[in-house]
């Protein structure tokens, strides 16, 4: 499934980032990078973005970036 | 005396501008980067006999071809070859910090690694084997508090010690791997012999982008993709691996700072919701995070607005009262011609006042936004607002400095600052000036005052929300012409509060200060001059006849079709642009002269007690200002002279004043925001500014003028 479809408070791992570029490199500088664990952690207020917990950290990102994700729940 | 030459890098969040501040503070220099508004910082010092150069790069996760930051620190390390690079490094955070010095190790440049925020960490029962750090990176690695300057001192030795040796200090050359090792030695091979590409480049590093694709290297050397050697040496990959090569290298560089991380890093309790997390849970939650955030937004504004406008109206009244005064009296005294004493009083000083009026402003405004980036909160505030900002094509950030352009546009700029990009910083700045700044306020009661006393608020309101329409409609042209390119995309830490140090807060208020009175600051009090000139030339003769006088009936027949093409409107619109509430003073002086009152001269001794009392009655009202009204204090005006609206009854007709006043909510706001928009941005953005706003205004009030008419108005 892809990230953005995740429910907040779940376990997942990272299994492919489906983009090219910039946003894959900065995806992956950021430290989201295949068979990483992350957490959904919070939605803004208004719906987007997403607060997730990778590497033990906080980072957002809007769903539009999250949707490239394609990650499976372990938790 | 030995010089050295020291880069910092590290990544954002991680404390360096607080180590920097704490290293060289009282030296540090502020300028930009050339061409670009990323701030670069430099500072010369000594350690004992040691003179070291400073600069500080700006704070970066990677250094990838994509971002300008990334762009501007990787040249400065590949071209400028500093002695040393200091890498800051977030102790709480270690992963994701190594993996950007692992990237600094490729190359070749001895590194320090400063373990900053290391008391969070202990606090956090993390535990950091310095010399095991040491041992496998081949690096120093000092740990450090910057907040409180520990581990200062301990960082200086380091540097003195490299200066001395600098052979003992190569990093290690981390192994990536057989496959990829292998495929770099066919790379050094085939550019070993030329020159030009080793003189200028470590070789690693060169190959090592070779290999990635990096694109930018491939330009600026001019080698095309498909050279022989680099088939040669990615041909295995291509054959085994789908992924592309520079994910793969991001992978192997995150597998390194990872197998390091597990090696150095003993954490000894479990994982304790922290305080972050704790304040997160209601800051982001649902229901009161938008709430928490206006309520944020309110506190930045009424402490910006209105806590410094009685500090603004004390230094206003100290240059045109007594400083004025004495002014006078000492001209007065060498017998000078009266033109001369005019010259002084209402061009030199009324010059200097124009730039002094605006400290306590940007002063408190910079301290704000200090705050509010230094404790995390900033992008709590992105992160709540992105999504709304984003439907008009606006960064989350840009909420903030868009918001303030409600008090005064001219902070607005500076505030740009909290932006990511370039771009994003441009746009936002360019769109600020249909914000309808509470100078306007004035003109505005003026004339709703003389017209439209049945619907005021009506009025008032329809030209703040035309402000805002415009300032979206010309956020989005400006997208789509000057400022095209892809919108970056929203991936954003979201740091852990902190509480930033006075000492930060002082600094960066101070440089943002020194920036405004130097760059900007000279500019303001040179047209001020120029604006004497032009009112009071010929010396001696009526307005109407002054160089102004003429410019305004020059351009008059300009404004025939927005219905006041006239002299005085028209003169009162370019005096306007030294500052909107001019307007008014200036069509007082031309429809409603005033016969001067001779009023008694205080005596020297009664002016300085008035200063001092001013002063304390303006702390007082500041306080006052911000604690006990709920309304903004600041966009209260005086009552108007009933001479000049019952003039402008004769001279306006209801639907040609509201044209007016919708050029004069759209012309460019004032030379203030003009100078302050050039030394932050430059000539270019300022001339693409003008025009906008000189067209605009000109069109949007051709609509309402014609359109009413054609309506019946």
């Amino acid at each position: 499934m892809k990230l953005s479809e995740v429910k907040v408070g779940q376990k997942v791992k990272v299994l492919s980032i489906k983009t090219k570029g910039i946003i894959k490199r900065r995806l992956m500088d950021m430290g989201v990078l295949d068979g990483e664990p992350i957490i959904i952690e919070k939605v803004a207020p208004l719906g987007d973005p997403i607060d997730i917990v990778v590497k033990n950290y906080h980072l957002s990102l809007r769903k539009h970036e999250a949707e490239k994700i394609e990650v499976e729940v372990i938790q | 005396m030995k010089t050295i030459k020291v880069a910092v890098a590290g990544n954002p969040n991680s404390g360096k501008s607080t180590l920097i501040n704490a290293i060289a503070g009282t030296h540090l220099y502020v300028g930009n980067w050339p061409g670009v508004t990323v701030e670069k910082k430099t500072a010369t010092f000594k350690i004992d006999d040691l003179e070291v150069n400073l600069v500080d790069l700006p704070g970066t996760y990677s250094l990838s071809p994509y971002t300008q930051e990334e762009v501007i620190a990787r040249d400065f390390l590949v071209k400028e070859r500093p002695d040393v690079i200091v890498d800051v490094v977030d102790s709480t955070n270690l992963e994701r910090n190594l993996y950007f010095t692992v990237q600094l190790l490729e190359l070749g440049i001895p590194v320090v690694v400063a373990l900053n925020i290391y008391d969070e960490a202990k606090k956090k029962g993390y535990e950091i084997n310095t010399n095991a750090m040491e041992q496998l990176l081949g690096i120093k690695v000092v740990p450090t508090v910057a907040t409180k300057k520990e581990g200062v001192n301990e960082l200086l030795q380091a540097l003195k010690e490299i200066a001395a040796a600098p052979d003992k200090f190569k990093p290690a050359k981390l192994n990536y791997g057989e496959e990829v090792e292998n495929s770099l030695k066919i790379i050094e091979e085939a550019i070993q012999s030329r020159k030009e590409l080793t003189d200028t480049y470590p070789i690693r590093w060169l190959s090592l982008k070779l290999l990635e694709g990096d694109e930018r290297i491939f330009k600026e050397i001019g080698f095309r993709a498909d050279e022989e050697f680099l088939q040669r040496a990615k041909s295995h990959f291509l054959e085994f691996h789908e992924q592309d090569i520079e994910s793969m290298l991001t992978e192997i560089r995150y597998g390194i700072a990872h197998g390091v991380t597990e090696k150095v890093l003993k954490k000894k309790n479990g994982r304790r919701v922290d305080i972050t997390e704790r304040i997160d849970k209601v800051v982001l939650n649902r229901y009161i995070g938008i709430p928490i955030f206006l309520a944020v937004m309110w506190f930045v504004f009424k402490f910006a607005f209105d806590f410094s406008s009685p500090f603004c109206d004390w230094i206003d009244g100290l240059i045109s009262g007594p400083i004025t005064h004495w002014a006078k009296l000492g001209l007065n005294a060498l017998n000078s011609p009266e033109w001369l004493v005019s010259l002084v009083t209402e061009g030199v000083i009324a010059g200097v006042g124009a730039v002094l009026v605006f400290v306590p402003l940007i002063g408190i405004v910079m301290f704000l936004m200090t705050l509010l980036e230094g404790s995390g909160y900033m992008a709590r505030a992105a992160f709540v607002m992105d999504k709304l900002m984003h439907s008009i094509g606006l960064h989350g950030k840009s909420f903030i400095p868009l918001i303030l352009g409600f008090g005064c546009n001219v902070p607005s700029i500076y505030a740009t600052r909290v932006l990511e990009t370039q771009r994003d910083r441009k746009l936002t700045a360019m769109i600020c000036p249909p914000f309808s700044c509470s100078a306007r306020l004035p003109v505005y009661v003026l004339f709703i005052g003389a017209f439209f006393t049945a619907n005021g608020a009506t009025v008032l309101w329809s030209l703040y929300i035309l402000g805002v329409v415009i300032a979206i409609v010309t956020g989005f042209l400006l997208k789509n012409t000057i400022l095209k390119g892809p919108i970056p995309p929203f991936i954003m830490e979201l740091p852990p509060y902190r509480i930033p140090t006075l000492r930060d807060l002082k600094i960066h208020t101070w440089q943002k200060l020194r920036h405004f009175l130097i760059k900007a600051g000279t500019f303001i009090f040179a047209s001020s001059i120029v604006f004497w000139f032009l009112l009071n030339t010929p010396y001696g003769v009526e307005k109407e006849k002054s160089y102004l006088g003429k410019i305004g009936k020059a351009v008059s027949p300009v404004f025939e079709p927005l219905g006041f093409g006239n002299w005085q409107a028209t003169s009162a619109l370019i005096t306007g642009v030294i500052a909107k509430e001019v307007v008014v003073s200036t069509m007082a002086q031309i429809y409603a002269p005033e016969s001067e009152e001779k009023k008694e001269e205080p005596t020297f001794s009664e002016e300085i007690r008035d200063i001092f009392i001013g002063f304390i009655s303006a702390v007082e009202d500041a306080f006052y200002n911000v604690f006990s009204s709920f309304g903004i204090k600041s966009w209260e005006t005086e009552e108007q002279p009933g001479k000049l609206q019952e003039k402008l009854q004769t001279v306006f007709s209801p639907l040609s004043a509201y044209a007016f006043l919708v050029f004069v909510l759209l012309y460019l706001p004032c030379l203030t925001f003009a100078f302050t928009l050039r030394a932050e941005f430059g000539w270019k953005t300022l001339g693409q500014t003008l025009v906008i706003y000189l067209i605009l205004p000109w069109i949007t009030a051709f609509i309402v003028y014609q359109g009413g008419k054609l309506l019946g108005f």
